[in-house]
């Protein structure tokens, strides 16, 4: 379970996340849903562990994940997959593997699992170099699952994905959640959250401006739908700001 | 289980193996200053009476540059290039630490930059031993140890700063850029040493202006190991932490993974 609360973090003038809060539950997939700039993968970054946050706390299965050995309890996918391209998928999986604290025969037990669950069998062993961006991604979900982490965090995966990939990748999302991974993903395409997230944080100018399941919020901002609820809450000009659910 | 930036170490040594390309230019760049040597040695001016002082000079200026050379490339791939390709952050989103992070690719760059380093030499003795004037073939003992004591340390400082140089850049391009600047620095300070020596003193445990005393002197017959060159070596390889806590705070910057 993942746990933020008042997350505050500036870059000179600008509040890229002003006062965030929500809680990410076990066995749910939580979207971030925000335009470019509404501090989506600030505030994935600030979980990782990567970005300070100013103020505010995180807690990692009601414990602090400032630490180090926090960040075992949790898978990153972050926005650019960046994996090492003259490396091969399986050395690319086992060197992260290898940083979560796996080695010997449980290591590869465990690489061999990541492989088999993205279905990369076939090219585990070639260099990266020349991957397709679907198959780039897949080396780097997969890396972020080596460890087997309670807790995953995806930022934009689907960008630039073919539909069968993004299939593909929504079918082991489902199986994760079933298997109690609590997920919280970025993303700006409304089909996929609808489709995939048991709740919603609607982002905007680096606060929430929503927090529900999508009906809710579809009812909460009197909208046909997912896109069209975004828009109304993205603008805060335009509506009043629907408070979330508490 | 190995530490951390042993892992890290490991990996880096790996994937640079496979850059054939940053390889062959690296051993390029270090052969080079044997193959100047030995091209000058083979000519008719080589035999002149004068010419053993000049490739003396030469020499020591290739050995000291060199000691810069190998670790360069690899700690523009690691450090800037990890940065644009935007594998810098998923690395720093594992249970490892900053520190973790720079010394492993700290340790890789600097094993490149022994490597070179050694080539040089090796080039060098084999030079001095087949072709150069008899004068200098009684030296060749004494630069292999040299090198060790003074020239070993000083890549370490080499690899720090450049591991520094090239986490400080945002690009390939630039760190390559700022990386030339730094290859300068044992490149004039040895020429200009070349050119007017300092008499023994203080700065000769101060790192390249130290390395290019204790060469000189090395090939012209000083003793092979002396309490300076050690004390040299010692402040040259402490020396190397200080780029590295730097580099340390560059990667805990949140900027990285803005």
């Amino acid at each position: 379970m993942i746990e933020v609360e008042g997350l505050h973090k500036r870059y000179g003038a600008v509040a890229a996340v002003d006062g965030v809060s929500f809680v990410a539950p076990d066995g749910q997939i939580t979207g971030l849903l925000g335009a470019n700039g509404a501090g989506k993968t600030t505030t994935l970054g600030m979980i990782c562990g990567v970005v300070k946050p100013d103020a505010g706390t995180i807690r990692l299965d009601g414990a602090a994940a400032a630490t180090i050995e926090m960040r075992r309890r949790l898978g990153a996918l972050p926005d650019h997959q960046g994996i090492y391209s003259r490396l091969t998928a399986r050395e690319n999986i086992r060197f992260f593997g290898q940083l979560h604290g796996l080695s010997g025969a449980g290591l590869e037990d465990r690489v061999q699992a990541a492989v088999s669950l993205l279905g990369l069998v076939a090219i585990a062993d070639r260099r990266t170099a020349g991957f397709s961006q679907g198959e780039r991604m897949k080396v780097a979900l997969a890396r972020a699952l080596v460890h087997d982490p309670p807790n995953l965090l995806l930022d934009e995966p689907t960008n630039g994905l073919d539909v069968p990939t993004v299939r593909t990748l929504r079918r082991l999302l489902e199986d994760l959640r079933a298997r109690g991974t609590c997920i919280v993903f970025s993303s700006h395409v409304m089909e996929e959250v609808s489709a995939l997230c048991d709740t919603v944080v609607i982002l905007a100018g680096g606060r929430v401006v929503a927090a529900g399941h999508p009906h809710e919020i579809c009812r909460g901002t009197a909208c046909a739908s997912l896109d069209d609820a975004f828009m109304r809450l993205s603008n805060a000009e335009e509506v009043p700001v629907w408070l979330p659910r508490t | 289980m190995a530490a951390a930036h042993v892992i890290i170490a490991r990996k880096e040594i790996v994937d640079h193996l496979r850059d054939r390309r940053s390889l062959a230019s690296t051993a390029a760049y270090a052969l080079m200053g044997p193959a100047i040597v030995m091209l000058v040695s083979l000519s008719p001016e080589g035999q002149d009476k004068e010419m053993p002082v000049i490739m003396l000079g030469m020499m020591s200026v290739f050995a000291l540059v060199s000691t810069f050379v190998g670790g360069m490339n690899i700690a523009i791939d690691v450090m800037s290039g990890e940065r644009e390709r935007r594998s810098l952050v998923p690395l720093l989103m594992t249970p490892v630490t900053p520190r973790d992070v720079v010394i492993g690719k700290w340790m890789a760059a600097s094993i490149f930059g022994l490597g070179a380093l050694g080539l040089n030499v090796a080039g060098l003795v084999i030079v001095l031993a087949l072709g150069a004037p008899a004068t200098l073939v009684t030296h060749a003992a004494l630069l292999a140890s040299w090198a060790i004591l003074g020239l070993g340390p000083l890549t370490l400082l080499g690899a720090s700063l450049e591991i520094l140089v090239a986490g400080l850049s945002r690009t390939m391009k630039e760190a390559g850029t700022s990386l030339t600047l730094v290859l300068f620095a044992p490149m004039i300070i040895g020429m200009f040493m070349v050119f007017f020596p300092v008499p023994d003193g203080w700065w000769s445990v101060v790192p390249i202006v130290g390395q290019q005393i204790v060469i000189d002197a090395g090939l012209r017959g000083g003793p092979a190991v002396s309490l300076p060159v050690v004390v040299l070596g010692l402040v040259t390889a402490g020396c190397a932490w200080v780029p590295l806590a730097a580099a340390e705070r560059v990667l805990s910057r949140d900027d990285l993974a803005a």
